[in-house]
């Protein structure tokens, strides 16, 4: 057995040994889950007084308390501007980053998955790691890279930082930017990360951003030498960003929020990687997050500004097109789609500093067999007022 | 590579794929084998924890005892079906590579079912993957072996199948005894591993 027909049967043998996982878009190093999902994992900042939580909701169809908040596991302090999660490898803790604090709060969702445990507070992260502004928890084996938007005042580049999974601080990574977010392809051994804006900034109220501070780059990395080996230059604020999910698939998307686009980011066959744009969003779409589906076929873009979820075929990788649109998701922001893409959930909380509209909710979207979306008229978790708010939803996982 | 093993490669993982993660709305072309990195990023990760379990022949084999000399140290289980043989297959392959090369590492595969591995069953792995000398099959009592797991960050639970569930990883530990690598099971690749065990001799040096 050569080299590649090895590691292709060995990649295959892994995944068959659990079925499928509950979701897309999870560092491809997270064990894999079987679905359908039962419990929703919601990181949520009071809309006020009180200290950070993280919700457990009852996603399980059958289950009589479907569509309610279980439980809070509040995290002990306030003004940590709750904002992504990430699960470990292991899928047994999840890592809670906080974009204000800089705080990273560790769960145990193993033990007991419906009662997640506050583990540990990893404090003081700046002093560890010299950087600000935690955005996107990541899984590698054993540990947590978390990307950073700023040095350690709050401005300037950021960089990747690198966790045991347990919280011990193992090292810092430098970038030219400020980094958003991360995507591993493990058969290239690449890693891409995007980028927006300092700390500093986004903590500040709209009109106070400075678009010569906005970033512009994916940075691709030699993942095992932790080394940069490009920079992609494109439109700028270019947030969530996919790789396409088939084995050896060359491609991804980033979704470019200032200016209002998807660009599409490619491997050549010589390693090289190209960045273009492959379509430009609506007017005021402002697009806050995209979610792919497991077979390749859809993107899902929310539209911060347009109030909107846009469902896009990329059936044909460079010839994207707008299929369907979904509207009256006033605020649209964070979504997850679960592996056999008929649910898509939305919240519409970006940062608290950036908000403009208080109708906080966590909605459902059904997903049709012909890519057609419809928002569920009847699961509707409303976080404007008691018992569950006023509260800003932010990141979700599924278990 | 010859264009029917490509074909080969392709076929054995898009239907694993097709069950796993992901299906393919169309076709993309082969990649060339992962990039390997020569000058790989061997961060301080964390002391390995110390171990001390019995070989196949009942001798105490503890961690302190192989400082000095670069250890990868696996959890499997020899009633494992899917990734873990083709795991130690990865590893058998590692050392024909690390032998020949004369660079002094240690491979330790511990069992994490106690209760069906005995030291018999774990001989018999050893010798179906062609372990030689410098391969440490390793067993404990289940009390022992949870607290080895435990300081690892390892878990197991049964499935109804019978199949163990555990994050299957391995740990690259250099002689000093500090964790410079953690792989995943699922994306191990000897190749890259040898150039790892030959930056850490290197740093040796």
């Amino acid at each position: 057995m050569n080299r590649k027909t090895l590691l292709a049967a060995l990649v295959g043998g892994i995944f068959s040994l659990g079925t499928a996982s509950a979701e897309t878009c999870l560092s491809p190093y997270i064990k894999a889950k079987s679905g359908p999902e039962k419990l929703m994992y919601l990181w949520t900042l009071p809309a006020g007084q009180g200290s950070d939580y993280l919700s457990v909701i009852d996603v399980n169809l059958a289950s009589p308390t479907y569509g309610k908040i279980l439980k809070r596991i509040e995290v002990g302090s306030a003004g940590n501007e709750a904002h992504h999660m990430g699960y470990t490898d292991d899928r047994g803790r999840i890592w809670a980053a906080s974009l204000n604090t800089s705080r990273f709060f560790i769960f145990d969702v193993r033990t007991d998955p419906a009662n997640p445990r506050l583990e540990r507070v990893v404090e003081n992260v700046p002093g560890l790691t010299g950087l600000t502004g935690p955005h996107t928890p990541y899984a590698i084996p054993g540990r947590m890279l978390i990307t950073m938007a700023s040095g350690p005042d709050g401005t300037g580049p950021g960089g990747v930082v690198e966790f045991t999974n347990e919280g011990e601080y193992v090292a810092s990574h430098k970038t030219p930017n400020h980094a958003y977010e991360i995507v591993v392809k493990p058969e290239f051994n690449r890693m891409v990360v995007s980028s927006w804006v300092p700390q500093k900034m986004f903590m500040s109220p709209m009109d106070k951003w400075d678009p010569k501070q906005f970033s512009n780059s994916l940075t691709v990395w030699d993942l095992k030498a932790r080394k940069i080996v490009q920079e992609l230059k494109g439109d700028p604020v270019p947030l969530a960003t996919r790789w396409a999910l088939k084995p050896n698939a060359s491609y991804g998307y980033s979704i470019n929020h200032a200016g209002n686009s998807i660009w599409m980011f490619r491997r050549g066959q010589d390693g090289v990687f190209s960045y273009k744009k492959a379509a430009d969003l609506s007017a005021g779409c402002l697009p806050g997050d995209m979610r792919q589906s497991a077979d390749d076929r859809w993107v899902y873009v929310s539209c911060i500004g347009g109030g909107e979820v846009q469902a896009w075929d990329i059936s044909k990788p460079d010839r994207i097109r707008l299929h369907d649109t979904v509207q009256g998701v006033v605020q649209a922001n964070m979504m997850h789609l679960t592996l056999d893409g008929k649910r898509l959930y939305v919240t519409n909380s970006a940062i608290s500093s950036i908000d403009f509209s208080p109708r906080y909710a966590l909605r459902l979207i059904h997903v049709g067999p012909d890519g057609r979306m419809k928002q569920d008229p009847f699961f509707n978790i409303d976080f404007t007022q008691p018992p569950n708010g006023p509260a800003r939803p932010h990141d979700m996982l599924l278990n | 590579m010859f264009p029917w093993r490509k074909g080969v490669a392709s076929a054995v993982v898009a239907p694993l794929f097709l069950f796993s993660c992901s299906t393919a709305a169309h076709e993309e072309r082969p990649a060339p084998a992962s990039p390997l990195t020569k000058n790989p990023h061997m961060a301080l990760i964390r002391q390995a924890p110390e171990l001390a379990l019995v070989d196949i022949q009942g001798k105490e084999v503890r961690l302190a005892d192989l400082r000095g000399r670069t250890v990868l140290l696996a959890f499997v289980y020899t009633g494992c079906t899917t990734a873990c043989p083709l795991l130690t297959a990865r590893m058998a392959r590692l050392q024909q590579k690390l032998i020949a090369a004369r660079l002094p590492a240690v491979l330790v595969s511990v069992t994490v079912d106690p209760e069906r591995d005995d030291a018999k069953k774990l001989a018999l792995f050893g010798k179906r993957f062609g372990a030689r000398a410098g391969w440490h099959f390793l067993r404990g009592e289940p009390a022992r072996l949870a607290s080895v797991l435990a300081a690892y960050d390892e878990w197991t639970q049964r499935l109804p199948s019978g199949e163990l569930d555990h994050p299957a990883r391995l740990h690259l530990i250099d002689g000093a005894g500090r964790v410079r690598e953690i792989y995943s099971l699922a994306f191990f690749d000897e190749e890259q591993a040898f150039l790892d065990i030959r930056a850490l001799a290197r740093e040796a040096n």
